[in-house]
């Protein structure tokens, strides 16, 4: 079974490049969009169908952007498609209903990929692997942290369009002040710039850090000047963790790596900076962090890559234009090699239901969506919140003039390092049992020690729970497919 | 046929009887006697059959497998009481219900203080009563929702809830930016004060009723043998608002045993598990992590737990009636 795993998850990292190969019966069409929407012509000639019609479960970010491409795809094929929005954080919720109740009633799933070994365990999801041998999509120019997160146990089940590698973004204006520069030169004898290291970033953070009312650089603040704001609330801190920890969760035989020198450390730092942050940021998810950033009350913020574009585009920043976007700075993992990781933190696709009346019309919508051509358009997409991760997005004018080529270059050379989140069943309560201690111990209830131990049994008693061999068998299939960048020493 | 002796006797109306509409012999047969006073009993059994009694058999039986909805229900196997050993060996669980009293006991007394403080107030005929009753009975209607979103509005560090603290704290040297939501203690009574906002409407106007429904003649007669305004409230109205006290209590437990709202809305059970009360521990366990057995299994032995509870407010209720009663009777 092990054996097995391990062959499915070195198959995985195959299968991308291999499709082509394995293609018996290719559909026509010079391009993945082309295929698609003649795989769907041909699927509705072949079954007879009159005004068919599939069902999304969407998430709400997408409302007013999907949409626009639901039409288009209407147009093309005529199969109408409803889109049903729904928070994200509810969505695996109402997938593993589906696995239960079997209804149907949702052709499409559109969720983050970490919904995926849960759905794809329960059997509510369906491989489409013999969908991709005809239509062929393409998967090349993405970074392996990216791509690779279709896969679960050596099979596509899930599409992504989105890439959400979280980034750090420093104020550009503060940066280049002639009277920033002059100080800061003067106390570390270099100019101020994107850190190298985490915790060059906490002591940029600290330096930046400004009180309300104090005068500083020839500007008195009228609001304290934050040194950094990130996700540090219960659902949002295990997403970036990963940065911090700089290496795999667990070891080939999934005892946790988090009770060691090297967690506790990654531990401590993700706490420490906390001190710099908005008070409320425990209580903080995007919807507060998005705003705050654009409010130009902090120098920096690590969050997912769409911080940018929505702080140039938003009506109500002040900080358009004067942002500088940088890569995940390094952490040292032990022995001082230095390591950046870039997690996946979010990142929509798309999955077929197995229970759908028509699965094979629902993957064309798919391949026919993510594909360059349309999945280039979506990205650009005023409203889409949609992110930057392929090579062809360089090139494309809508997402340039959307993200500009700074942050481009940036989000692109950050996607080399950019990392899986767990991606094993059960995934969502491990991240849980992390979340709830790090908040103990940035609140001071606990020590980064106690923390570790206490996290380390409960990913055992989690472990355990699912059963140790299958996720084992899981975990090293991963691993070996390369989603998480590291790999078994 | 006819018996020997005795002259046939026809049916006219057999022969029609027999065609009319499937309907309309239905509504005949239901309409005899014997069926109809049934019906009721027949109906209401099988709606307490199809909600209460199948899902409830349904959970017992899930809660003795091992089975998470990660996996397919046919792999599902037979545990016996493992998952009821799992729940009973978890300090979360154990912490979640006792945060859940602390919660419920905390926000139900200040509801209660509160209720009946503008209940005493308004009894009377003041100015503007109408007015005020009505301004007093809304957040009770407003959807829990909207309630939560207002709150993570005011409990903002820099909203409005600590710009009004800000003249009363700063004086004294403390930090006005009271971090509401993201320090553990304050975020447990921002979610206390929530409920609390909202449902001390429903302590009013059951206070409010049970000052309306107080025998007039009993306080004039007070009043008549001189007793003070202090002594009519403590030795007459206050001892037969009782039932009334009891009503409050009891409906307010039990809905506040079941907080979940304000939690989700408002701190997502954080920071860390600070605010996490049984209904959302519960919802957690089988909702974000499937597991469904395990759920299933807390749910059965939360039901044991509160049970006692509402079983003894009952019991409460119970005696309360009969010693009115009584008092009725001697009078």
């Amino acid at each position: 079974m092990k054996r097995c795993f391990l062959h499915a998850g070195v198959a995985a990292a195959a299968a991308a490049l291999s499709i082509p190969a394995l293609a018996a019966d290719v559909l026509p069409g010079a391009t993945v969009a082309e295929r698609a929407l003649n795989g769907a012509k041909e699927y509705i000639e072949k079954n007879g169908l009159e005004n068919p019609k599939l069902t999304m479960l969407l998430s709400s970010l997408y409302r007013n952007s999907m949409p626009d491409f639901t039409r288009e795809w209407t147009e093309l094929t005529g199969v109408e498609i409803e889109n049903v929005p729904l928070g994200y954080t509810d969505i695996p919720a109402k997938v593993m209903a589906e696995a239960t109740a079997k209804t149907g009633v949702y052709d499409i799933f559109n969720d983050f990929p970490y919904s995926m070994p849960d759905a794809a365990g329960a059997g509510v999801v369906v491989p489409l692997d013999e969908y991709a041998a005809r239509g062929q999509p393409d998967f090349s120019g993405t970074a392996p942290g990216i791509s690779f997160q279709q896969y679960y146990q050596g099979k596509l089940y899930n599409m992504v369009l989105d890439g959400d590698h979280i980034i750090l973004v420093l104020r550009d204006d503060l940066l280049e002040n002639p009277a920033v520069k002059e100080e800061y030169r003067a106390k570390y004898g270099k100019d101020p710039g994107c850190p190298e290291t985490m915790a060059e970033w906490e002591e940029m953070a600290s330096w930046f850090h400004t009180k309300e009312g104090e005068t500083r650089w020839g500007m008195t603040f009228d609001k304290p000047l934050y040194g950094a704001v990130a996700y540090r609330s219960i659902n949002f801190s295990y997403r970036h963790f990963p940065a911090y920890l700089g290496g795999l969760m667990f070891d080939a035989d999934m005892n946790p790596t988090i009770n060691t020198a090297n967690g506790i450390r990654a531990i401590k730092q993700f706490a420490s900076i906390v001190q710099y942050m908005p008070p409320d940021v425990q209580g903080w998810g995007t919807p507060q962090i998005y705003p705050f950033w654009r409010t130009g009350n902090a120098f920096s913020a690590m969050s997912f890559p769409s911080i940018v574009g929505n702080a140039n585009s938003a009506e109500d920043s002040v900080i358009k234009g004067k942002q500088r976007a940088c890569a995940i700075p390094k952490v040292d993992v032990g022995g001082g090699e230095m390591v950046s990781r870039a997690p996946q933190a979010a990142g929509t696709g798309y999955m077929v239901n197995t229970y759908s009346a028509h699965p094979e019309l629902a993957y064309w919508f798919i391949q026919w969506f993510t594909s360059e051509s349309v999945g280039d358009r979506a990205i650009a997409h005023p409203k889409g919140f949609w992110d930057p991760f392929r090579e062809s997005n360089l090139d494309n004018e809508g997402i340039i003039a959307r993200f500009g080529r700074q942050f481009l270059d940036t989000t692109m050379a950050n996607s080399k390092n950019a990392v899986s989140l767990l991606l094993i069943e059960g995934n969502y309560e491990y991240f849980n049992i992390l979340d709830k201690h790090l908040a103990s111990v940035m609140n001071g209830n606990i020590t980064a020690e106690e923390a570790a131990a206490l996290i380390e049994e409960g990913w055992n008693d989690v472990t355990e729970d699912i059963g140790r061999d299958y996720q084992i068998a899981t975990w090293r299939s991963g691993v070996e497919s390369g989603i998480y960048l590291d790999k078994f020493e | 046929m006819a018996e020997p002796g005795h002259p046939a006797v026809v049916d006219a109306t057999a022969p029609a009887r027999g065609r009319l509409p499937l309907g309309r012999r239905l509504s005949a047969w239901a309409s005899q006697e014997r069926v109809f006073r049934l019906i009721p009993f027949i109906a209401v059994e099988a709606v307490f059959i199809l909600v209460i009694i199948i899902p409830f058999i349904l959970t017992i039986y899930i809660s003795l497998l091992r089975w998470r909805a990660n996996r397919p229900f046919e792999q599902a196997n037979f545990s016996g009481f493992l998952n009821y050993g799992r729940v009973l060996a978890k300090d979360e669980f154990w912490m979640a219900l006792g945060r859940t009293f602390y919660f419920a006991g905390a926000a139900v007394i200040l509801e209660l203080l509160i209720g009946f403080v503008l209940a005493y107030l308004l009894h009377r005929h003041i100015r503007g009563r109408r007015l005020y009753i009505t301004i007093f009975l809304a957040p009770m209607m407003v959807v829990p929702v909207v309630v939560g979103y207002n709150f993570s509005m005011i409990y903002v560090d820099s909203g409005p809830l600590n710009e009004i603290l800000a003249p009363f704290l700063e004086p004294f040297g403390i930090d006005p930016r009271i971090r509401w939501l993201s320090n553990p203690f304050a975020a447990q009574w921002a979610i206390i004060l929530a409920d609390v906002w909202q449902w001390t409407s429903l302590t009013f106007l059951i206070f409010l009723s049970g000052f309306a429904a107080l025998p007039q003649q009993l306080i004039n007669a007070a009043r008549v043998l001189g007793a003070s305004p202090a002594q009519i409230f403590w030795r007459v109205q206050l001892p037969l608002l009782k039932p009334a006290i009891i009503i409050a209590v009891v409906i307010r437990s039990m809905e506040a045993l079941k907080m979940f709202d304000p939690v989700v809305l408002l701190t997502f059970g954080g920071p860390g598990i600070s605010t996490q009360t049984i209904a959302y521990y519960l919802w957690q366990e089988v909702w974000v992590f499937s597991k469904y057995s395990y759920g299933a299994a807390a749910s059965i032995l939360l039901l044991i737990f509160f049970s006692v509870f509402i079983f003894f407010g009952i019991w409460l209720l119970v005696r309360q009636r009969e010693s009115v009663r009584r008092v009725d009777v001697d009078i």
